[in-house]
């Protein structure tokens, strides 16, 4: 492998690697704002310059290959001063917002800023203002706090493949914007927020929620779709407040889909039945016209109480059990093992993505990371056999439905239905009793992406309420005596 | 002494006509003889011209031929850069509107020279009338069978389009000149790679200015040895167009051999003195991106090493001559707002530096500067200076720097006395 | 798609085009400055078409059509004069030249006159130092310039 000297220390690099990941592979941090190692190389932030033997002017590493033998300095006096006068340059119009900007601690204007610039500016003009137009509704656009790195334009071009962020006008008064106000088209736009280095590109729905050093961070896998990209939970008090991409070069590089990174909110979301709870319908009144529906009443009750309601409906019944493709291995390795035990005669098929029944049916839905099957273990359920869910089989009496958050409820035909997992009030009024258990953020476990890959979930946050892993379900169902006394919990 | 002239005796409306080219001016003689010529010994005859390219960096045009790959799978372009947009330059515009078969017939020898077979004109936007101009004789051109299919029947194929810009300096420079051409922002690219490799499409380009390639029939005819010494100077062939503005009596486009003559002559033999015989205050020798010279420096060579030498550059020859009667901070502050309006954008030093120095300049111009404003601007010049994605933010910080240290005296005169001394 | 703005002459003019250029991205400036000679400035409905008919999107025409100063995205008077200030033409007398406009018409530099036929900006270099000072009227450039000239022509356009 060839070398390099940098900072008198011998560094081995492979040919074709940028400057400044050889760099931070020897330990050598060389800051930099408009190089992103997953979008092409512009060298305009003028922040990587070093100092490279044999040339007269400051070099960016950003841009300069990296040759055998080359002597290169990161921290000579000539790079320095260059570093703090790139640093007055950024700032001389840059607003002093840390106090109410979202992206302070996290920031790289703000950290180089404090390792590499100086405390004090000389700036005493008019600062250079922006009205900010509307950029739909995943980004907040603060014009004022934008540093020209255009790494958005690059996203929008190079990976989103749509030409929909641009710089508008010229020089001081470069603007970077979507055109005339309009929202971005983008399915990706959640990732210009990660990618810009100020918070002139920020979340809307991370907008003043959690500071960002409250955040404890979980790596797990998104259930959004059978891409399993890599993902990170950011959570405080066990309250997801947003989900970053993970960088996978396998897998998603270093991008999310908005899909995949807004679809936590369930989890948290108040309507969520996170009670054992058994559905009560009051009946309409005889003065009442016969076209309104009867009201359901989703009625908290304790553990045993629900069991035993279930247990009601479903024992001695021919039952098929719909299992989702949003659970883990383990969870449906568990279910192969109670479901025959439990009712004679069962069937087993799992549900998800209406339309895609098995794995011959996902795809690639773009031409980006989105995929067909809009759960995450489609190909993990096949691997252990089970079928995909096509109609209710002839004959069935009753119907369990265990699920995540993500596989859509298919017709029950109105049977009578329990509900094990995650609902919200309004689908819950479909079965006669929920047993609630945990979503993706709330367990660890194992799941098949479509390349075959398997990949690990870890548990972020404790199941809410009194919702319980499907292993202690299953083991108060198996327990569980016509006992009506107690609202045991799992009592062996 | 008589000195043989290229252009300057052509610089008329009756020598546009393509009937005037071929009789009067050996009309596309040089192509037939070029075209019958190993396109390597083209090239070779360029370098031993010792043209420097006549557009404002003065590299040796032979040896940018010379970086064309002999192969490509993508085609090579021969591009004119014609956007003649440096402040003082205007030497282009009559190439372009009184000979403009000496451009073409230069740019498909280069292109023969390189394995090109197309050619585009980025022509600046405001040069409406002259774009015109150009596509008529191009059309008197292809008629005549000296561009299109097989040249004079030679087999070879060039064609010409007259691309337009459309208002912004730094389109000038050649990879933003690239950029403009592929209907992007005129926003320059990093080099590597170079155009002579990947530039106009991604295959391999040269960019060479109006004049240096419609010198280029003449080095053909008279070989390049004879271009060279035409030149007065080592390292530098051939004669140059030079442009006098400003308070001069006689400004103009004067033909010289390169490295005859030194400032002093041109201002005063060639251009007849300043204007109302006023007092020389100041020169600026190669576009408005040169250092600025004093009174006391005008006995230099007008070329491009001994420019070098004292600080400055010949750059595009547009000398602009300064009497007293001009106050030089008012200059400066003009020069400064020209480049912030010019630039990109791209990068930090160019896109915050240039502004933050005119509105220091105008302070001062208007009697609001400060003490510490002319080491601020000199260490902002400094910060700017060699440190950008291009050229241009040595351009706004050269004049900066020369013009505080030259005439620190004028700026420390608006700062004390809250006003233009001159006023 | 709704109705186009541009004439027949513009498309014909851009298929003649499409021979000469290997993208059809690289005809946006020939065809914006054709779009403009029928518009005498680009509003966002021009430039979408323009985006259609080359196959880009809008952003990109406007990207494109906001970094270069000859491309008008505000209305303009009949008579547009770009008065060059830069430092050959400001060495011989350009401001004059300006602030008469600005007398004459009543307004400031950047602006247009109330009877919206003159629209007065100042411009940087033109090219024409030799002949300084110089303007662009339109297409035209007018050299040699002095107040007197300058208001004779502007008299004559009234």
């Amino acid at each position: 492998m060839p070398k390099c000297v940098i900072d008198g220390k011998e560094v081995e690099f492979t040919p074709g690697q940028n400057m400044i990941e050889v760099a931070a592979k020897a330990g050598i941090e060389i800051p930099y704002f408009c190089y992103h190692p997953g979008l092409s190389v512009v060298a305009q932030c003028r922040m990587c310059t070093v100092e490279i033997e044999k040339m007269p002017k400051l070099q960016t590493a950003c841009s300069t290959a990296v040759a055998e033998g080359m002597v290169i300095k990161t921290k000579s006096e000539k790079v320095i001063k260059n570093q703090k006068s790139v640093m007055e340059f950024l700032l001389i119009n840059h607003p002093l917002d840390c106090p109410i900007c979202d992206k302070s601690g996290e920031c790289d204007l703000q950290d180089f800023s404090f390792k590499y610039g100086d405390s004090n500016s000389r700036y005493t003009e008019e600062r250079r203002t922006y009205m900010d137009l509307d950029m739909g509704p995943v980004i907040k656009k603060s014009m004022n706090r934008c540093i020209h790195c255009t790494r958005c334009i690059r996203f929008g071009e190079e990976i989103a493949h749509i030409h929909e962020m641009v710089a508008t006008r010229r020089g001081n008064n470069t603007e970077i914007t979507t055109i005339d106000g309009r929202p971005l088209e983008t399915d990706y736009a959640g990732n210009y927020a990660d990618i810009c280095p100020t918070g002139s590109l920020t979340l809307k729905d991370f907008r003043f929620k959690k500071r960002v050093w409250y955040l404890k961070k979980t790596p797990t896998i998104c259930e959004g779709c059978s891409k399993g990209c890599s993902m990170e939970v950011h959570q405080d008090n066990n309250v997801i407040a947003r989900c970053l991409p993970r960088v996978n070069m396998e897998v998603n590089r270093h991008w999310l889909c908005d899909e995949g990174r807004f679809n936590y909110h369930y989890v948290g979301d108040k309507k969520r039945v996170k009670e054992p709870a058994i559905v009560g319908h009051s009946n309409p009144t005889a003065s009442s016209s016969p076209s309104i529906n009867p009201v359901a009443n989703v009625n908290k009750t304790d553990w045993g109480s629900a069991i035993d309601a279930a247990k009601t409906v479903l024992a001695g019944k021919k039952v098929t059990v719909l299992i989702g493709s949003d659970l883990t291995q383990e969870e449906a390795k568990l279910l192969q093992d109670f479901v025959p035990a439990t009712f004679s005669g069962a069937s087993m098929f799992h549900f998800g993505t209406p339309g895609i029944k098995s794995v011959a049916d996902d795809a690639s839905a773009d031409n980006i990371l989105k995929r067909k099957s809009k759960t995450s273990n489609l190909n993990g359920m096949e691997k252990l056999g089970l079928k995909g869910f096509d109609s209710m089989p002839a004959g069935t009496e009753a119907v369990l439905v265990v699920r995540g958050g993500r596989a859509v409820l298919p017709d029950l035909k109105g049977l009578p239905a329990i509900g094990l997992g995650v609902f919200n009030e309004s689908a819950a009024v479909r079965f006669k009793a929920i047993l609630p258990g945990t979503a993706f953020a709330e367990k660890d476990g194992t799941i098949l992406n479509h390349d075959n890959r398997e990949q690990k979930l870890k548990r972020a946050v404790l199941p809410p309420g009194q919702s319980k892993a499907l292993t202690e379900i299953l083991m108060m169902w198996k327990n569980r005596k016509a006992d009506n006394k107690s609202g045991a919990t799992g009592a062996a | 002494m008589e000195t043989e002239t290229i252009f300057i005796q052509h610089f008329n409306e009756e020598s546009r006509p393509l009937a005037y080219y071929l009789a009067k001016m050996d009309g596309y003689k040089a192509a037939k003889k070029a075209l019958a010529m190993q396109p390597d010994d083209i090239t070779a005859e360029m370098k031993k011209s010792n043209m420097r390219g006549r557009g404002g960096a003065g590299f040796p045009t032979g040896m940018k031929w010379g970086f064309i790959p002999k192969t490509s799978t993508k085609p090579k372009y021969v591009v004119c850069n014609a956007d003649e947009s440096e402040p003082g330059t205007f030497k282009d515009r009559d190439i372009m509107r009184y000979t403009p078969h000496m451009l073409f017939e230069g740019m498909l020898i280069a292109g023969y020279a390189i394995g090109s077979n197309i050619g585009y004109i980025y022509i600046r936007g405001e040069y409406t009338r002259e774009a015109k101009l150009l596509d008529a004789a191009i059309d008197e051109a292809y008629e005549k069978g000296y561009l299109g299919k097989n040249i004079m029947g030679t087999g070879f194929n060039f064609d010409i389009t007259v691309h337009r810009g459309a208002g912004a300096y730094i389109c000038g420079e050649e990879t933003g000149l690239l950029n403009s051409l592929e209907g992007k922002r005129g926003e320059p690219r990093v080099k590597p790679p170079f155009p002579a490799i990947a530039g106009a499409f991604g295959g391999p380009t040269i960019v060479n200015n109006v004049e240096t390639l419609a010198a280029v029939p003449y080095i053909i005819t008279n070989g390049g040895d004879a271009f060279s010494k035409m030149g007065k100077i080592e390292k530098s062939g051939g004669t140059r167009l030079f442009c006098v503005s400003g308070h001069v009596k006689k400004p103009g486009v004067y033909e010289l051999p390169a490295g005859s003559v030194t400032l002093r002559q041109l201002i005063y033999e060639h251009c007849h003195g300043i204007l109302g015989d006023k007092k020389l205050k100041a020169v600026i020798p190669g576009g408005s991106s040169a250092p600025v010279l004093t009174a006391d420096e005008i006995d230099v060579v007008v070329d491009i090493e001994p420019l070098m030498k004292i600080g400055t550059m010949l750059g595009s020859a547009g000398i602009m001559v300064v009497s007293e009667d001009y106050c030089v901070v008012k200059l400066l502050g003009r020069i400064t707002k020209f480049y912030a309006h010019e630039s990109c954008g791209q990068c930090t030093p160019c896109r915050e530096g240039c502004k933050w120095m005119e509105d220091i300049i105008e302070r001062i111009e208007h009697g609001h500067g400060r003490e510490q404003d002319l080491n601020l601007l000199l260490d902002i010049a400094d910060n700017i200076n060699g440190k950008t994605l291009c050229a241009l933010g040595d351009a706004a910080a050269g004049p900066v720097m020369s013009f505080v240290k030259k005439f620190r005296a004028d700026f420390e005169a608006h700062i004390r006395g809250g006003k233009c001394p001159n006023a | 798609m709704s109705t186009k703005i541009l004439s027949q002459k513009f498309y014909d003019a851009i298929k003649k085009l499409e021979t000469r250029y290997p993208t059809r991205v690289a005809m946006l400036l020939p065809a914006l400055h054709l779009a403009q000679e029928e518009t005498s400035w680009l509003p966002p409905e021009v430039m979408e078409e323009v985006g259609a008919c080359l196959g880009i999107h809008p952003a990109q025409v406007k990207e494109v059509a906001s970094f270069y100063t000859m491309y008008n995205l505000k209305p303009v008077g009949k008579y547009h004069l770009k008065i060059c200030t830069n430092v050959a033409c400001a060495l011989r007398g350009a401001e004059g030249l300006v602030k008469h406009c600005e007398k004459k018409f009543d307004m400031k530099c950047g602006e247009t006159s109330r009877d919206k036929k003159f629209t007065v900006v100042e411009e940087e270099c033109l090219g024409a130092c030799g002949t300084a000072p110089a303007m662009m009227m339109n297409d035209d450039y007018h050299e040699n310039l002095d107040v007197q000239k300058l208001d004779r022509l502007l008299e004559s356009l009234k």
